[in-house]
């Protein structure tokens, strides 16, 4: 298959160009040539108007093309200096000139703004602080183009405003920043240019002052974006979800969660914000019965559960689409209809007796993706070769057809294209509507935002605010994401 | 479904008949004359498939019946532990134990049929459910270990095949059931023979179309029932099973439960069989063989009964090799080398499927 069809894109000197596109059009893997991460099979590149070839990223770096991965690539156990001289340090004989490393990372911060420590571990350092050393190293090497994959997916709004701004100073020096993300809105706010990507090719370009994020969504999708769901707050019932004063280990028995308060009612959706690490999947497992609680109780619609078991908390109605579709959500090897059975497959119409239901499970299945849209409509396919948005819906799709009355789910359009996107959130609304009862558990701070009609901050395993609809103000959750705002309920 | 499993019964097929031409080409080579080495693999043929040229000249029906009797005999034996490896497979589990399983069922079936008095008609069961029951409980030791202490089965199944030969041979056998004329235990009784169906000139037994059907259920159980829907789930993806509220431990119990049990019934099939009694030594490794069965046959109960039916026919026309002077054990070297190449193909796609899944994550926004 070709990811890439005939693309031409110029990157001049100074310049905020940003690269938008859905999952899959090849956006990633047009900057991976840029970084000699891939060869073009053919067509040239040129930089500052000689033929180059990147056989490695150290080509591309010794031709000043610097590149942030959405997975950061610093050893936490050294010093920002350490990691920012790292390939490229100075000093002779093999021995590492730490003081010089320290001058040359001091000065790079004080001419962009960047306000790092160059002694401090990175191990020890936030995301947003990580991501400043990462393009730090970027430019220590000299990149003159510099290209960030997905910044922002990461930051809380505060760290992006930082982000932006550093990035703004770097172009404002001469340097090329290119963007490679799906948020129009920063998209505009940011870039000077916008180039289109679509299906492998470049469908369209724009200055940004004279496009809007309207206009960009129907190049992305290749029609015009179906209107956002207006929101329909329901009247909230009973309380179908309740965790008081639990608590709970995380990863290398270090506690994760120390104190989560919360109530989900029939009816409503209930985010979760936080920066990733404060207990958010150890609040979703406990939720789920994957994972121990130590303190505290656990109730689904009224009932303490007894025990942390995925099969009690089932039958007691909860439903799991969990962040980690791969692992805890499919089967891989299994098929579509095997993998939407699951969970339901001893009962009708997926089963008679000790025996599965054959005929009865391919028609129930075929009605499922029927009414859930996946494509395409063949249930004998294994699930994993389906895209990610089709494994999605069909993830979602079995856990909501059960009915269940809580409806736990962890970032459930990570990786999704602006459709699937659309359709997964539609359908937790819906699923509330019906009254049902959801906790939505994101990074996304904008997606908690758009769906919920309660909120809760979570914070170094506590639940530090509850804030309602008509409450939200995402400076404010930021701030309370970040610990740098006391916790106050309202 | 259906694409990944043609193409991997293709390519078992295509590594056997590589494995067959390439021990062709390499005997020719040795012996340096093809003819030779044809007409020792039309001797082999003639010995697995049953010597059908004379039984048509002659119309003895016996030579064709006796090769195909030693052939199922070997085949039975290949098939029960060959499905043992199988149905641990489906739970993420390598049960690399099938030999102590078999040497548990053996003695057993021989203690059972020797020692034991009851009609015919209950005394083949009886023999059979204790060996069954001996491989079981022989194969939830390393289970156990596995689910509460977390010990890796390849380590525990293949140290526990040790301690199963110390126990069976280099000391029950030897010491408290050591018969009383000969190596090895006493005779088994007349009534737990397993009685043979095509005439006393083939040893072609019971045993033969018990493995069949055994081979049928394990099938159905896997691909046809809720319970074996289930198992797979333990295996392809444990904790997507455990999360969709599977009794995830329970079914790992069963299945490693039924592989031992399996392995056991070969033991049976050998004792109560062909040998009449736990020999002083067990003569092939066919717990071993349960290995290779499984993975020519793609771990799925059909392929491992082709495979089995193959080996068993080409290893007993092994045989009939010896008669130009050719190593009886070479049908060995064919299985061996179409192991090999099956695991060549599967360690290949892991290895490319890796590198792929690596590189997509390296592309596929997270966020």
């Amino acid at each position: 298959m070709r990811a890439l069809e005939d693309v031409s894109l110029e990157i001049r000197a100074g310049e905020r160009l940003a690269l938008v596109g859905e999952n899959g059009a090849g956006k990633s893997t047009l900057m991976n040539v840029l970084y000699g991460l891939y060869r073009p099979d053919s067509g040239t590149l040129r930089v500052e108007g000689r033929d180059v070839v990147f056989r490695s990223p150290r080509d591309a770096l010794a031709h000043g093309v610097g590149m942030v991965h959405q997975h950061f690539m610093l050893v936490p156990g050294l010093t920002v200096a350490e990691n920012v001289v790292l390939g490229a340090e100075p000093g002779r004989w093999g021995l590492l000139d730490v003081a010089a490393a320290e001058r040359a990372v001091a000065g790079l911060s004080e001419r962009f703004g960047f306000e790092v420590d160059a002694r401090a571990r990175v191990g020890d350092l936030g995301v947003g602080a990580r991501q400043k050393v990462e393009i730090l190293k970027a430019l220590h090497r000299g990149a003159r183009v510099l290209v960030l994959d997905e910044p922002t997916a990461v930051l809380t709004p505060e760290e992006a405003d930082e982000l932006f701004a550093v990035a703004r100073r770097l172009s404002d020096e001469g340097t090329a920043v290119v963007l490679v993300s799906h948020k129009l809105r920063e998209v505009l706010a940011f870039a000077t240019r916008v180039a289109v990507m679509r299906r492998g090719r470049k469908v369209a370009e724009f200055e940004s002052a004279n496009t809007t994020a309207e206009e960009l969504a129907a190049h992305v999708m290749g029609e015009p974006p179906p209107p956002p769901p207006a929101f329909v707050a329901a009247t909230p019932g009973e309380v179908l979800l309740e965790l008081s004063g639990v608590h709970a280990l995380g990863p290398r028995g270090r506690p994760a969660l120390k104190g989560v308060e919360l109530q989900v009612r029939a009816g409503e959706v209930v985010g979760i914000a936080g920066v990733d690490g404060n207990g958010q999947r150890e609040l979703a497992e406990v939720a789920t019965g994957l994972r121990a609680w130590l303190g505290g109780e656990v109730k689904v619609r009224g009932t303490v559960m007894a025990e942390p078991s995925p099969a009690l908390f089932r039958d007691a109605g909860v439903g799991h689409v969990p962040e980690d579709r791969h692992r805890h959500g499919m089967v891989s090897g299994f098929t579509v209809e095997e993998n939407l059975s699951l969970g339901r497959h001893r009962a009708a119409p997926f089963a008679r007796g000790p025996w599965i239901d054959l005929e009865g499970r391919s028609s129930e299945v075929a009605r499922a993706l029927d009414a859930w849209d996946v494509r395409p409509r063949d249930g004998t396919l294994e699930l994993q070769v389906l895209s990610g948005g089709n494994q999605q819906k069909a993830v979602m799709a079995r856990e909501l057809e059960r009915r269940p009355s809580v409806l736990v789910v962890v970032q459930p359009t990570r990786g999704l294209d602006i459709g699937a996107v659309a359709s997964v959130r539609a359908r937790l609304r819906e699923h509330a509507a019906k009254g049902g009862a959801v906790l939505l558990v994101s990074l996304d701070l904008e997606e908690v935002l758009a769906l919920s009609d309660r909120a809760y901050v979570l914070y170094d395993g506590r639940t530090v605010a509850a804030l309602d609809r008509a409450h939200f103000d995402e400076r404010r959750m930021g701030r309370l994401m970040l610990g740098t705002e006391a916790a106050a309920h309202g | 479904m259906a694409d990944p499993g043609r193409a991997r019964v293709f390519s078992s097929l295509v590594s056997v008949a590589v494995a067959l031409l390439g021990c062709f080409l390499a005997l020719a080579a040795s012996l340096g004359d093809v003819g030779t080495a044809a007409k020792a693999f039309g001797e082999m043929a003639l010995g697995g498939f049953g010597d059908v040229p004379r039984w048509l000249a002659s119309g003895e029906a016996s030579a064709v019946l006796r090769p195909l009797g030693e052939s199922a005999g070997k085949a039975s034996v290949l098939l029960l532990t060959g499905l043992s490896v199988a149905v641990a497979f489906q739970v993420g589990l390598f049960n690399i134990g099938a030999q102590g399983q078999l040497m548990w069922g053996g003695l057993a079936a021989a203690y059972v049929g020797a020692g034991v008095s009851l009609p015919g008609v209950l005394h083949v069961p009886a023999a059979l459910g204790a060996a069954a029951l001996a491989g079981a409980l022989w194969a939830w030791i390393p289970t156990a270990l596995k689910l509460r202490r977390g010990v890796h089965e390849v380590i525990s199944t293949l140290m526990l095949n040790w301690v199963a030969v110390a126990l069976v041979e280099n000391w029950l056998v030897v010491g408290p059931l050591k018969g009383k004329t000969g190596a090895g235990t006493d005779e088994i009784l007349l009534s737990a023979q397993l009685p043979r169906i095509a005439g006393e000139s083939s040893r072609l037994n019971l045993g033969f179309p018990l493995a069949l059907v055994l081979a049928a259920a394990v099938a159905a159980w896997l691909y046809r029932s809720t319970h074996g829907l289930e198992t797979r789930a333990t295996g392809l993806g444990p904790d997507a099973a455990h999360a969709a509220g599977l009794p995830v431990a329970r079914r790992t119990w069963t299945a490693m439960g039924l592989a031992g049990a399996l392995a056991g019934l070969a033991g049976a099939v050998l004792v109560l069989g062909s040998e009449f009694k736990y020999p002083g030594r067990l003569a092939a490794p066919y717990g071993f063989d349960g290995i290779a069965m499984a993975l020519i046959g793609g771990n799925h109960p059909v392929g491992v009964a082709a495979s089995s039916l193959f080996f068993g026919a080409l290893r007993a026309g092994g045989t009939r090799m010896q008669l130009l002077g050719v190593h009886r054990g070479f049908p060995e070297l064919i299985q061996g080398l179409a192991l090999l190449l099956v695991a060549a193909r599967l360690g290949w796609t892991w290895w490319t499927s890796r590198a792929r899944s690596q590189a997509d994550a390296s592309e596929v926004p997270r966020a």
